[in-house]
């Protein structure tokens, strides 16, 4: 059974339910259900009925908390970054996750725009963002913020970078110069049809020459506007002496349309207007498809750089204010609650807790912290409330060293040989040659035509479906790839992604879940393992320790007289019996040897009754996934213990790991593997992962990664699991192969007119169409990509 | 044939006219999203309990 809001697996059927579009619908989780009972709410239930792709799933167990950190955004300091105010009204541009189809866009839509106060709703669904105007006397920011939230979707004000306007001008500018040159190029090939076959009957020399001036006319925008790229292109090239495409292309339009043009006024000879003009717009076309791989990739990754602000309680004078991460200075008090992250490095002053360290150390067990401890900023406080003194402030926080390791580790990153310049400089100085050879020959011969079959020979061997080849299928395979979950921040990533030698992963929170589960358990009791593992349910209950989670299958027990000791365990009595349940420390019964390696006893007044191991278990798919990438070299590269990452290892049958690694060890380690000559791609998850995956020369945020994880990585898997990382290698094959293919089919192509042009056997218009083809061709096979996606 | 004369004139005005609408929609922005707008005919308008929020809302 599948939830009708996300399309996954229901655990617990007839627990959620809501009524969508009049019918009773199952939920998988308080999450979904609580998402379509809003939708339904405010009339919105179309969505359910248009959208093309499942929603993500509505993970509320932080709602109420991501709610009130909202609040943060009203403050003015943080709103002078990214909100910009135009006629009284605020705007702001915001990055949307979640949004999978265009319904999720007018679902977006319909909600805000029922708020009072909000002026404006842009939602663009390709980009996932959204443009709002709002009063600010009538609504607030954070209320926008969390009525998108409460629909199962994440909205942050991101800062856009500073090349995307360039970007988004060049695009427009491609589409107009593309658009005029295809109007324009219909109507000259209309003519030319009637020229060419004389459609009219026989048509006398004043209509011809009528056309031809009507076909000069329509053609001179083209040249002039349309193609004005290219001509700067040329000029850019030829002024650092050397050539490019743009150079061969200049000059045979030109060529063209400058003998055409003569051949008109002087009413004279043949005009070759049809053939500049739609040799103009194919390459536009195949330019602009260029342009919008690269400007999609640079949108994807804008997005990730969303702006989230580290708050932190300020304590002072026994008053408590909410204030910014960054503003901290060193001496003063900060209070941290259980579950909040913790803003800045600091020395605890009061209170006892467990730490969530691994996104820093990669060490997967909470940490205890009481007076006198270091925390850190970023990390994660578990248990109980916490009081710091701020050490250093954010500038110089562990956090920010390990992200200026990354800016370091991008710098040495391997630059991607740009072999394909070179090739295509020398093909372009091959058919400048051939073309002035011809030339040469065929008025040494004294042929009359001489300068169109020059010309021929230009449009013919003009690369134009070569230049195809590759974004015609970047994109499509980029484009598939997107739709099933995995964004990819540059398109050039497939090429380098079939070069991958060795996969190097990261433990926590990659390849394992990144939370405790039961993993053994030892009965050395009388008692049936039931009724243990029922009493230990009953007491964890009481607990707040991460561990306790491990053990949350529901109990009858009666449990009384709780007392919990941090760092030890837990005493009770359960049903009249006094228990001790925790870590070896607490058990005062001699501990057998072969159960030292368990983390967890039970004991009651006279014996050990059970030993239990509660460890990080691995993701469910990740075994399925790593046996389908036997084929790689793989690695562990881990910050946790040895002892945690070898049993992984094992468990995954991976030879080569290495535990215990900061990360400058992690980069070091990475860095080590790509001297020997191995591309290597990076699989992570954490703030600790971020310079090596910098560093790799593909690198992968899994799912749930951390904010700066994603920041770092070049792809990104969308849903918290492995299995499309396999998808990722057959797309990147299946792309090259068909690279490779239209790359065949072009060169083909040219190799064979080059001859007929040359021997003068191919007029100008021949040339332009066989172009033609080989270009739709080309583009045909291309599009073909964009159904063989992942299975999904 | 001399119709010729008249109708490309008119022709090459309309075409005009068509790259000038052509300009103004990129301008505009009309390209940037093409995914959504496509469906957008699917939704309907507000429904009954949607005009009730914006009554309230004074909108």
């Amino acid at each position: 059974m599948h939830c009708y809001h996300c399309h996954q697996d229901v655990i617990e059927p007839n627990r959620y339910i809501a009524e969508v579009l009049g019918e009773k619908r199952q939920m998988c989780c308080p999450g979904c259900q609580a998402v379509a009972q809003a939708i339904v709410a405010n009339g919105l239930d179309d969505y359910y009925k248009f959208r093309t792709e499942p929603a993500n799933k509505a993970d509320d167990s932080a709602l109420e908390q991501t709610l009130n950190k909202l609040r943060l955004y009203d403050q003015p300091e943080l709103q002078e970054e990214f909100v910009t105010t135009d006629d009284k009204l605020s705007v702001i541009q915001l990055s949307i996750e979640g949004i999978s189809c265009a319904a999720c866009a007018w679902l977006i839509e319909k909600k805000l725009s029922v708020l009072a106060g909000v002026a404006q709703v842009g939602v663009n669904a390709s980009a996932r963002r959204a443009l709002v105007r709002w009063d600010p006397a009538r609504i607030n920011l954070s209320d926008i913020l969390a009525a998108i939230e409460k629909i199962g979707y994440h909205a942050l004000p991101f800062q856009p970078q500073q090349h995307e306007e360039q970007f988004k001008r060049t695009s427009q500018s491609f589409l107009k110069r593309m658009g005029l040159a295809g109007i324009m190029t219909m109507q000259v090939m209309m003519i030319a049809f009637a020229l060419y076959f004389g459609l009219f009957g026989n048509l006398d020399d004043d209509i011809r020459q009528f056309l031809h001036w009507v076909s000069l006319l329509l053609t001179l925008p083209v040249v002039l506007i349309s193609g004005a790229g290219f001509y700067r292109g040329a000029i850019r090239a030829l002024k650092a002496a050397t050539v490019n495409m743009d150079v061969p292309i200049s000059i045979a339009i030109w060529a063209l349309f400058i003998a055409s043009a003569k051949a008109t006024v002087l009413e004279q000879g043949e005009v070759f207007f049809e053939s500049v003009c739609m040799f103009i717009f194919l390459l536009l076309i195949s330019r602009y498809l260029e342009h919008r791989s690269r400007h999609q990739a640079a949108l994807i990754s804008a997005n990730m750089s969303q702006y989230v602000p580290v708050t932190a309680r300020l304590l002072s004078e026994g008053k408590t204010t909410d204030c910014l991460a960054k503003i901290l200075k060193a001496g003063q008090v900060v209070l941290v609650r259980s579950g909040e992250t913790i803003p800045v490095d600091g020395v605890v002053t009061q209170g006892k807790s467990y730490v969530d360290e691994s996104m820093l150390t990669g060490e997967f067990s909470p940490v205890v912290k009481q007076a006198g401890d270091k925390v850190y900023g970023g990390t994660i406080n578990q248990h109980s409330s916490l009081t710091l003194e701020v050490s250093r402030p954010l500038k110089e926080a562990l956090v920010n060293q390990i992200l200026r390791l990354q800016d370091q580790a991008l710098l040495s990153k391997p630059a991607i040989s740009q072999l394909a310049d070179k090739v295509a400089r020398y093909f372009v100085m091959a058919v400048l040659l051939i073309a002035a050879l011809t030339w040469g020959f065929w008025t040494w011969v004294g042929n009359p035509d001489a300068f169109w079959i020059t010309a021929a020979v230009l449009v013919a061997t003009c690369p134009c479906a070569l230049g195809l080849a590759t974004p015609s299928a970047l994109t499509c395979a980029m484009a598939s790839l997107n739709r099933h979950g995995l964004l990819l921040k540059r398109a050039d990533l497939l090429e380098t992604i079939t070069n991958i030698k060795v996969l190097a992963f990261d433990k926590t929170g990659t390849l394992t879940q990144g939370r405790f589960s039961l993993s053994a358990v030892h009965n050395l009791s009388a008692h049936p393992q039931q009724h243990i593992l029922s009493v230990v349910c009953a007491i964890e209950q009481h607990s707040e320790h991460p561990i306790a989670r491990a053990f949350d299958a529901p109990t009858t027990e009666q449990v009384s007289d709780v007392e919990v000791r941090p760092g030890y365990g837990l005493c009770a009595t359960v049903n009249g019996t006094g228990y001790r349940l925790g870590s070896a420390r607490l058990i005062r019964n001699k501990v057998p040897e072969d159960l030292q390696g368990c983390n967890v006893f039970l004991e009651n007044g006279n014996q050990l009754l059970a030993a239990f191991t509660v460890t990080d278990s691995l993701r469910e798919d990740a075994t399925e996934t790593l046996n389908r990438l036997s084929s790689y070299e793989r690695v562990i590269i881990s910050g946790d213990a040895e002892e945690n990452v070898r049993r992984i290892a094992n468990e995954l049958t991976i030879d080569e790991y290495y535990a215990q690694c900061s990360p400058e060890q992690k980069l070091q380690k990475l860095q080590a593997l790509q001297k020997q000559g191995k591309s290597v791609m990076m699989i992570g998850d954490g703030i600790n992962d971020t310079p090596v995956m910098a560093a790799a020369d593909v690198s992968v945020a899994v799912g749930g990664a951390t904010d700066l994880a994603k920041n770092a990585a070049d792809i990104i898997l969308v849903t918290p699991s492995l299995a499309l990382l396999p998808e990722l290698f057959a797309m990147a094959r299946l792309t090259r192969r068909k690279i490779i293919q239209n790359m065949c089919w072009a060169l083909g192509y040219n190799m064979a007119v080059l001859p007929l042009a040359v021997a003068g056997y191919l007029t100008p218009w021949m040339g332009v169409i066989g172009m033609s083809l080989s270009s739709i061709l080309v583009v045909a096979n291309s599009v073909r990509l964009l159904n063989k996606g992942p299975r999904s | 044939m001399s119709i010729l004369y008249i109708l490309i004139p008119i022709a090459i005005l309309l075409v005009t006219l068509a790259v000038v609408v052509f300009f103004w929609a990129v301008k505009s922005g009309q390209f940037e999203d093409l995914e959504r707008h496509g469906t957008s005919i699917l939704f309907d308008e507000d429904k009954p309990e949607a005009d009730k929020d914006n009554n309230q809302n004074e909108r």
